[in-house]
């Protein structure tokens, strides 16, 4: 094996390790269990009418959850270090800096985005079954986009949030801030996606640009990493 | 074989506009023990952060055994820098285990190495307790453990004895003299010079980021090895003459007035011949009231050195 593939290994073991000890593990429940519960009590309050719909709910109100958990794992991940001094214990071993922080990612974003596919599976899964049927001779009122796309788009929307919360953390070397920059790319991305919705030109487009941003961005606070000093 | 365990050449360091280090040049040699003082703010901690690659110089170049200091080289280096923060919910058994993980060493032969580690620190029976538990002292000996895990040929150390208990002190530095003594080669910053007396074979002063004396600890002789000669403080309870205690001691010994009512005796610096003097001027009812280790002419140097004439 590797020296980076070890290293990254190694840290994704320590990055379980400190969620473990710090009981932060126990968020990644949220978006899997309230997620579907949560939209499911909805589509029935709101007598949601189609299966689309219903499936569009529930994913945004799993990926609302998990976007708010993987800022503050993100955030943490990258800037609690930082801001008790504890690179200067880590970064002196012999490993490299990049690969330590990507193994740390690897788990904090990697769980959060795999607890959203987990509960956006029991969403497909419930969606139909929470239906409330419309009244004879109406039809149910389409759907706004293919609950489909969402659902790809979610992960590439994780991925951006997670790029700017830990760029945002390692430039600013405190966690509460990256969080704050985090909820505002989100709102700046909700914003974007309502305006070209409304203009009919919300395409794969944007989630790939998100990605793409997002990707970028780790990968700037992977190599800021690596040269900056503790 | 590598001749320098660690070895600094035209080292300078800028943070921005501020010059930290310039030009720093200086090696220490497998299994030395030197100590590294100076004034707050005259490139200490600077120095011992490019050692540890937590820095890189903006010129010049770093060894640690003859290799650039990059990750590799880190392999054969413990480093405890500042005082680092670790996460108030982590215990010490996850840093330790973090530390082994990270130097390569199999499952198997983690838990030995942070036994080994802890034990040397008097921190394995707290290695269960959340960080943010700990005392300072503890907290302290558990990041010193971590630098020890893995047995490195190399510690760097930046005021080890920050925060500690006079009886904590006392045995962390019987723990670096017992690290020296297995050969271990340690580069040691602090600000107490008894901590220095204690472990070191050697002293750099630094001041304003340049090497202003680099000599023995103890003067007239290379090393504080049993053999070298030893300069000891006599108190009397009233003013005794030198003759006197040169009269019991034979002429080959120094005896010098050091004080109104001391005097300072060079003999060979074995524990044995101590006894034997304190022993010969008790039978002959000198007023001998006290004796100590004669440490404040490493005091005067660092001055000296620094830049005051006296304390």
């Amino acid at each position: 094996m590797s020296s980076w593939r070890r290293t990254v290994g190694v840290n994704a073991h320590w990055e379980v390790t400190r969620l473990r000890r710090s009981r932060r593990l126990w968020l990644l429940l949220i978006p899997p269990v309230a997620g579907p519960v949560g939209s499911a009590v909805a589509d029935l309050y709101l007598r949601i009418p189609s299966a689309a719909t219903a499936e569009i709910l529930g994913l945004l109100v799993t990926a609302g959850l998990a976007s708010l958990i993987l800022l503050d794992l993100t955030a943490l991940t990258v800037g609690e270090d930082l801001t008790h001094r504890a690179d200067l214990l880590f970064v002196p071993l012999p490993q490299d800096r990049t690969a330590a922080l990507a193994g740390r990612l690897l788990v904090s974003v990697g769980g959060c985005v795999g607890a959203y596919l987990v509960g956006a599976l029991a969403v497909w899964v419930l969606g139909g079954a929470l239906v409330t049927p419309p009244a004879p001779g109406l039809l149910p009122r389409a759907a706004l986009f293919l609950p489909e796309h969402l659902l790809l788009a979610i992960p590439s929307l994780l991925l951006f949030l997670a790029g700017v919360t830990a760029a945002a953390a390692a430039f600013t070397r405190r966690p509460s801030e990256a969080i704050v920059a985090g909820v505002l790319a989100g709102v700046v991305v909700a914003g974007g996606a309502a305006y070209l919705l409304s203009q009919g030109e919300l395409t794969l487009l944007f989630p790939e640009l998100l990605a793409v941003a997002g990707a970028g961005a780790i990968g700037w606070t992977l190599a800021t990493t690596a040269r900056s000093a503790a | 074989m590598a001749t320098s365990a660690l070895r600094l050449d035209g080292v300078t360091y800028r943070y921005g506009d501020r010059t930290a280090l310039s030009g720093l040049s200086f090696s220490v040699a497998p299994g030395e023990a030197v100590g590294y003082l100076g004034p707050n703010g005259a490139g200490k901690s600077t120095t011992l952060k490019l050692v540890a690659g937590v820095l890189r110089p903006t010129s010049g170049t770093v060894e640690i055994l003859g290799a650039a200091a990059g990750v590799d080289a880190r392999a054969h280096l413990g480093a405890l820098i500042e005082t680092p923060g670790v996460p108030p919910y982590l215990r010490g058994a996850d840093v330790l285990e973090y530390v082994a993980a990270v130097r390569g060493m199999p499952p198997l032969d983690r838990a030995e190495a942070v036994r080994r580690a802890s034990a040397a620190l008097g921190v394995h029976e707290r290695l269960g307790t959340p960080v943010g538990e700990l005392s300072t002292g503890l907290h302290r000996r558990l990041l010193i453990a971590a630098a020890l895990v893995g047995d490195p040929e190399i510690l760097v150390l930046d005021e080890p004895t920050l925060g500690l208990d006079p009886l904590a002190r006392h045995d962390l530095r019987e723990a670096l003299r017992a690290l020296r003594a297995s050969g271990r080669t340690l580069l040691v910053s602090t600000h107490l010079l008894d901590d220095v007396e204690a472990v070191c074979d050697r002293v750099l002063f630094l001041r304003d980021g340049r090497l202003v004396g680099d000599e023995p600890v103890r003067e007239g002789g290379p090393s504080n090895a049993p053999g070298d000669r030893r300069t000891v403080i006599l108190q009397f309870a009233k003013r005794v003459p030198p003759s006197a205690v040169r009269a019991l001691l034979g002429p080959d010994e120094s005896v010098t007035d050091s004080a109104e009512t001391e005097l300072a005796v060079e003999l060979p610096g074995d524990d044995l011949r101590q006894a034997e003097l304190i022993a010969a001027i008790v039978g002959a009812q000198l007023p001998l009231v006290g004796a100590r280790p004669a440490r404040d002419r490493l005091t005067q140097r660092y001055l000296q050195a620094v830049g005051r004439e006296d304390p």
